[in-house]
């Protein structure tokens, strides 16, 4: 090393300097081109009137006003919010449920995990059709059963009638989406001390005691993330509502992520959805936001 | 009631929510496979409650492969989802390895860049794509949606293999720097053997999430030779008489890669799953 002259090593020095670059690079330069890129022309797209081919017809930010009057996308706004909700709640309450009951001692503990795991395995399009199916008004098992048991006389048009289609929908989504959410709590329970139970428990609290002032505030930082991620994802659900219902009855199913799809690819207003998407793209963002407020530690 | 008592009572309840938890995960599978097992003519006669009026069959699992080019969907979906997993994963680790062990000026911007992409709704992202991937004529191909796929990992990814760096004590590297290896020698020989175990969760979590997807693909592919599994399933439902025992038999199928993995790498599966929460 010693031999070396001066100018080598200054060579050397600058060098080392660009190998934090070296290693970054690909990823930063794949997503430059492959996320900045697009989401930027996503913006672009979305002050033109344009089938995308050869009309493209400047509109300025007409798309965004017209967003905030139109009735059909602000009603589903409404319905994204309460179908995420709806379904965050679900995940939240079963995830819960089932990894305090995992981090106990019980038999045949990895078989029940395993089980209580499989719905996440099953792809979006694969849930959906079971569900559908399972769901057929005409030849469907539910029904089927129920009727078998006299406990109705006509079969039910679960994903047909506007009752029952959103109930089933948030169901669906909640069974297929809980395991994920379960298995985050239990890997975040299994880092708490267990001596803090035990110095809990000969203070004299009770399990609910327990839960509430070691399991929770300990859970606390595990909890925003998975709470931001799990309500980002389900915000922006769309496989499992469009092979089941596509938005239907009516539009009483009809989230802001199908009714943008349906928009952009059967109806070809594609600067419309694009502003629709900027507007789903800003609540995202919001929802992150204000969840970190709201659960900063206090 | 007196502590045991208690105890028994807790235990007794705990063990009926979960089998009640089973059963809610197990009865719509079991129906999956029995349905899959089944003729049409028995799933057009049996108004469902009787299981197998003329025995269960595995001719669906036969047929399937002559009535749809099922052989090129899991191709096609093979292509895309491992070839982008792959990049992917080359990529995550590089750029991991990089943010875990050295201060650059950028730093900062992109890490929070990695995590606001979380964000981004796939839809928006759609057209964009739609209309880039037709200019450059790679719509309708494996290799676009592979791009498309590359894109959705690489910064999940990247925070995955992150965490799994900062784990490691950096004393190696100075050791290895001193025995005169070049930064990337450091990479790969001393510090990425290491992670083998974060860089295996990493490539499945990258995988499943790929090959489960269905919108890009619906949007992206039109003939039916280019479709992937997922896409190809969701056309079998557009007949005009849908038929539910191989549209299940290939549900099925499309699910056997995940199943295979949840057997035999279980553990890095749930590797996979927490990475996101339970970061720091």
């Amino acid at each position: 090393m010693s031999t070396l002259s001066p100018a080598v090593l200054k060579r050397k020095k600058r060098l080392s300097k660009l190998t934090p670059y070296g290693f970054v690079a690909p990823a930063t330069i794949t997503m430059l081109l492959l996320v900045v890129y697009p989401i930027l022309y996503g913006f672009y797209i979305s002050f033109f009137d344009t089938n995308l081919v050869n009309k493209w017809k400047w509109v300025g930010l007409t798309y965004y006003g017209k967003a905030f009057t139109d009735a059909s996308f602000t009603h589903s706004l409404w319905m994204t919010v309460i179908f995420t909700t709806f379904v965050v709640l679900g995940h939240f309450l079963l995830g819960f449920v089932f990894a305090n009951i995992l981090n106990k001692p019980i038999r045949f503990k990895t078989f029940f995990r395993g089980v209580l795991i499989i719905p996440w395995l099953f792809p979006d399009v694969v849930v959906a059709y079971l569900f559908k199916w399972i769901l057929n008004t005409q030849s469907g098992i539910l029904n089927a059963l129920l009727m078998h048991l006299g406990l109705i006389q006509e079969p039910i048009g679960w994903l047909t009638q506007s009752a029952t289609a959103f109930p089933c929908v948030i169901f669906v989504s909640i069974w297929k989406g809980f395991p994920l959410v379960m298995i985050q709590i239990l890997a975040g329970i299994q880092t708490i001390n267990t001596d803090m139970y035990e110095a809990a428990s000969i203070d004299g609290a009770n399990g609910w005691q327990q839960f509430r002032y070691v399991t929770l505030p300990a859970l606390k930082p595990i909890l925003t993330t998975v709470l931001i991620l799990d309500t980002v994802w389900v915000f922006k659900q769309f496989t499992l509502i469009w092979l089941t219902t596509a938005g239907g009855p009516g539009s009483t199913t009809m989230v802001s992520a199908v009714e943008i799809y349906k928009n952009a690819f059967n109806y070809f207003k594609y600067g419309y959805a694009s502003a629709q998407s900027v507007f789903i793209l800003v609540i995202c963002y919001l929802i992150g936001v204000v969840f970190r407020r709201l659960l900063k530690d206090d | 009631m007196t502590n045991s008592q208690r105890a028994r009572w807790g235990s007794a309840i705990r063990y009926f929510i979960l089998v009640l938890g089973c059963l809610l995960v197990l009865l719509p599978v079991s129906w999956m496979i029995i349905t899959s097992l089944k003729t049409m003519q028995d799933i057009t006669l049996s108004k469902g409650v009787e299981l197998f009026p003329n025995g269960p069959t595995v001719s669906n699992y036969i047929t399937i492969w002559s009535e749809y080019p099922m052989l090129s969907y899991i191709k096609n979906s093979l292509i895309s989802v491992g070839g982008s997993t792959i990049f992917a994963v080359v990529c995550a680790a590089l750029c991991g390895y990089g943010l875990s062990r050295y201060e650059f000026g950028g730093k900062k911007f992109l890490l929070s860049f990695l995590l606001v992409t979380q964000m981004f709704p796939a839809v928006m992202k759609i057209i964009p794509y739609y209309k880039i991937l037709v200019n450059v004529h790679l719509n309708d191909t494996a290799f676009g949606l592979m791009i498309v796929y590359a894109s959705f990992s690489i910064p999940f990814c990247t925070w995955m293999m992150y965490g799994y760096f900062k784990t490691i004590s950096t004393s190696l590297d100075e050791a290895a720097r001193i025995d005169g290896c070049s930064p990337l020698q450091t990479f790969f020989k001393v510090v990425l053997p290491l992670t083998i175990p974060g860089l295996v969760a990493t490539t499945i979590y990258a995988f499943l999430q790929n090959w489960n997807e269905y919108m890009f693909a619906s949007v992206l592919i039109r003939s039916d030779d280019k479709k992937t599994l997922t896409f190809g399933i969701s056309s079998m439902a557009d007949a005009y008489r849908i038929q539910w025992n191989y549209l299940m038999s290939a549900s099925i199928i499309a699910s056997v890669p995940t199943m295979l993995i949840f057997v035999f790498l279980q553990k890095q599966l749930i590797a996979g799953m927490t990475a996101g929460a339970v970061k720091e």
